[in-house]
């Protein structure tokens, strides 16, 4: 197994590919009674279009099929459902679906074994029926119209309507009544076959275990599958352009919520190697607090008259295929939230960053880090995350130091540009 | 990990918590009073203005800039309704020394020292809040007051408490009413506060690698100090006769929204303390697992719901069953979640059940020692009990429930409210 240890944060990660193609990771943390384990497929919101090894057409799936199957990825053969299954051992169990990934999950203190002969049971055992399909639609339903309800998820999901025009990163996970409506046993087997395969997956695991050990139980519960070779992901051009620059949408909420989307150039991502993108990730960070953080001179006045009464979110979210920049809150004046942002902008590209404020902010991104190290479920997920990325999450301790000042001054200049940014109002 | 108390006066409690398992220290400060229609406006106002400055650090803007210089410590202020009880929280995380690229500084001196200067040494002038605060801050609780609608599902259970609790201090918006804002300013906001620090339960916690002369740094502390003794103010939570046999309550209301939120509020007759631990497992059953009944039969066999589950209130002995369903099923969904509230009584439930019920709640336990907030969470939830426990002996209480006593407490239920908001 490959080991690597960061001596920031005092951790190991094991690592190693096994024959079939499976990535395991083990993040021993000893003296915890928690333990956590994940499994994750690159295999996302974003896949619709594309060859399935060995074949020569191009398969179209309707939207929302990703989710869809995580929902229907714990029912069995024998009747039985797994999330009972796992309830019934007093573990923690879950799983999610991203953009780029699914996830199945669980935590406990103890019968971690038993767990995990569930989890990795299910996760390669679909069992999918006309009836138990039929069935998911009326939950899978509900759930979005719950989300229909959260105007958070509107907010943002506009922000990202009006940044791309092509892009599957505008298509709601869940999918719509319509579409999840047009899925089947056929679609869901043909998406399990294709990207539930072992080369295409991750597995992590955090607590108390001794590496070696732990690795076997993961092998002895593995089906034999071969790997299938590369699948070729379809996705449509995106041009550079944003979409537009407002869009607006009518909700009931006592004060609109607002998000600042900064569409940034795919390109730039992919040409560079890892390390390059964890050093642009980081210099944005702390770009967007040196503008909007708590301690920033913008923030302090928009605080002061009321513009806004919390600090915003500030994020940077990317994939292969996309990635931008998203500021996000609530204010009775968004529009003026937005130009004061634009303008702030504009000064530090004309009058650099300031070298204490830098200098202040850096460590506080160094810390936020360090942070993360805190619990098995946070490490789990973040590098379950990284890892789709192409990154290990250690990069990000190991490359703050080389991210100096100048350079982010560079990369303000590369990506805060006025004709890439949208503002999205939900109100 | 080792828990230790120790009361530095009356009515002041120092909690260490020793643990080497976690990157950071945390430090929280509790402000705990009783939750009255008089002060729950001001009490909400109070945790806000005090982020604003210090003695020594006058501006938010310093707070946050001595922050980030401490690798980002993180400052969080909270506000939370317990029982009947407000309690104004504010927390400082630091990471350890140990994890500082430079080892020169005592980092957890610093937060500690800086926490109890905001929360007790609050910037002010002449002898009153700073006026400017004040008035923002009003304009801020006035915003959170009226952001209540915005979380559709939140609200609903928000909208069901308040009938439930009618002219009660539990059935209080824990941010308080805007009619009370207008008459609040930079003076009687600060004699208040003076009086709320004077007469208030004050509880410290510190947990991480902590120093063994912590309870001197702590009670040397000059903001400790010069604080006196009290009897504290606040409510510990008895065992009440409720009132049974009543008629439902059924309250409908409409709002812009996609899905209904049904809420269904339920009064626990208990007859004594311990029959807290059984209602616990009871809920678990009924609604706190993807195997409870909610679950299984609202959600997974009539597919009705995304959301289907149940919380229990030990404070307040109410438990409480969300689910977010389609507006026309709404009396498909209230029979069946009727039916399993009925079903509880018959003892229409397995052994299975209430050993994956055990299970699942010693196993949050379990973790009491793994999340640092958990920790906090649990020893402030007990020392504001009537009767103190230590987690083994909450997983013994736990252990030892047998099925009678969950169907005498299925018996003891009853539908105080159904609350629906619908379009």
């Amino acid at each position: 197994m490959q080991v690597i240890e960061n001596l920031k944060v005092k951790e190991k990660v094991y690592k190693e590919k096994l024959e079939n193609g499976l990535t395991v990771m083990i993040i021993p943390k000893l003296g915890m009674k928690k333990k956590y384990m994940i499994w994750g497929t690159h295999y996302g919101s974003l896949e619709n279009e594309f060859v399935v090894p060995g074949e020569e057409e191009k398969t179209v799936v309707p939207n929302g099929v990703a989710h869809f199957l995580e929902h229907k990825m714990f029912e069995q053969e024998n009747g039985t459902n797994s999330l009972d299954v796992l309830t019934a051992l007093g573990v923690e169990a879950n799983a999610y679906t991203t953009n780029d990934h699914t996830a199945y999950l669980f935590e406990c203190t103890d019968n971690f074994y038993e767990a995990m002969d569930e989890l990795m049971d299910y996760v390669q055992h679909p069992y999918f029926t006309d009836e138990n399909v039929e069935k998911e639609k009326g939950i899978i339903g509900q759930e979005i119209m719950m989300y229909d309800d959260y105007p958070e998820w509107k907010v943002y999901l506009n922000a990202i309507n009006a940044m791309y025009h092509e892009c599957p990163v505008k298509i709601d996970i869940v999918g719509t009544i319509e579409t999840i409506s047009k899925i089947d046993k056929e679609v869901l087997y043909k998406c399990y076959n294709t990207f539930y395969n072992p080369s295409n997956m991750v597995m992590v695991i955090c607590g108390d275990f001794k590496p070696d050990e732990i690795l076997e139980e993961v092998k002895k519960r593995l089906i034999d599958k071969k790997s299938n070779g590369e699948i070729k992901r379809i996705y449509p051009e995106e041009p550079e352009t944003i979409v537009q620059e407002r869009i607006e949408q009518k909700l009931e909420v006592s004060m609109p919520l607002y998000t600042i989307g900064i569409k940034d150039i795919v390109a730039d991502n992919c040409n560079k190697n890892k390390t390059e993108i964890v050093k642009k990730h980081i210099a944005i960070e702390i770009i967007l607090n040196l503008i909007l953080g708590r301690s920033s001179r913008l923030f302090q006045e928009l605080y002061k008259e009321g513009t806004i009464f919390a600090g915003p979110g500030l994020s940077y979210e990317f994939t292969n295929i996309y990635a931008h920049i998203l500021i996000d809150g609530q204010s009775n004046n968004p529009e003026k939230v937005y130009e004061e942002f634009k303008k702030e902008v504009k000064n530090f590209k004309e009058n650099g960053i300031n070298e204490e404020d830098f200098e202040r902010i850096r460590k506080m991104i160094y810390g936020g880090y360090v942070k993360e190290y805190n619990d098995v479920t946070d490490i789990s997920r973040m590098f379950l995350a990284d890892y789709f990325k192409g990154i290990n999450s250690f990069d990000y301790l190991d490359e703050i130091e080389s991210v100096s000042k100048e350079y982010t001054e560079q990369v303000l200049k590369q990506v805060f540009k006025e004709d890439k940014m949208v503002l999205s109002i939900v109100g | 990990m080792q828990y230790k108390e120790k009361e530095i006066k009356k009515g002041i409690k120092f909690h260490k918590i020793s643990t080497d398992k976690f990157k950071t220290n945390l430090i929280a400060v509790f402000l705990t009073t009783k939750l009255t229609r008089e002060n729950v406006t001001k009490n909400a106002l109070i945790s806000t203005i005090l982020r604003r400055g210090s003695k020594n650090m006058n501006t938010q803007e310093e707070i946050s800039k001595q922050m980030e210089e401490m690798y980002g410590a993180g400052f969080d202020c909270g506000l939370d309704k317990t029982g009947d009880n407000q309690v104004l929280k504010f927390y400082i995380e630091n990471i350890n020394d140990e994890f500082i690229p430079k080892h020169n500084e005592n980092m957890l001196k610093s937060a500690i020292e800086k926490l109890l200067e905001i929360v007790f040494n609050p910037y002010t002038e002449n002898a009153e809040f700073k006026k400017e605060y004040v008035e923002q801050e009003k304009n801020n609780i006035k915003q959170k007051i009226e952001g209540k609608i915005d979380n559709k599902a939140r609200y609903a259970l928000n909208r069901c408490i308040e009938e439930m609790y009618k002219d009660e201090p539990f059935g209080l918006f824990k941010f308080g009413y805007i009619e009370d804002l207008e008459g609040i300013d930079a003076k009687n906001l600060y004699e208040y506060y003076q009086n709320l620090i004077k007469n208030c339960k004050i509880d410290i916690f510190v947990s991480g690698i902590v120093p063994d002369n912590i309870e001197q740094l702590i009670e040397e502390n000059e903001n400790i100090a010069k604080l006196q003794e009290r009897q504290a103010d606040y409510v510990i939570p008895a065992i009440t006769k409720k009132e049974t046999n009543q008629k439902e309550n059924i309250v409908t209301e409409s709002m812009e929204v996609t899905q209904g939120k049904l809420v269904l509020g339920l009064d626990i007759n208990l007859e004594n303390e311990d029959q807290k631990y059984d209602a616990l497992l009871y809920n678990s059953i009924l609604g706190g697992t993807a195997n409870s009944k909610m679950f299984q039969n609202v959600r997974e066999k009539a597919h009705l719901a995304y959301v289907a589950s149940s919380s229990y209130s030990r404070q307040k002995s109410n438990i409480f069953i969300n689910c977010g369903i389609e507006i026309a099923n709404y009396e498909k969904a209230l029979e069946i979640v009727k039916k399993q509230i009925e079903d509880m009584k018959n003892g229409e439930f397995t052994e299975d059940d209430i050993q994956n019920a055990k299970k699942g709640i010693i196993s949050t336990i379990d973790l009491i020692d793994d999340e640092q907030d958990t920790g906090i969470t649990y020893y402030f939830g007990q020392e504001l009990s009537a009767h103190k426990i230590g987690p083994d002996e909450y997983k013994e209480k736990v252990e030892k429930i047998q099925k009678e006593d969950i169907i005498k407490i299925a018996n003891a239920i009853s539908i105080n409210t159904i609350y629906f908001l619908k379009d």
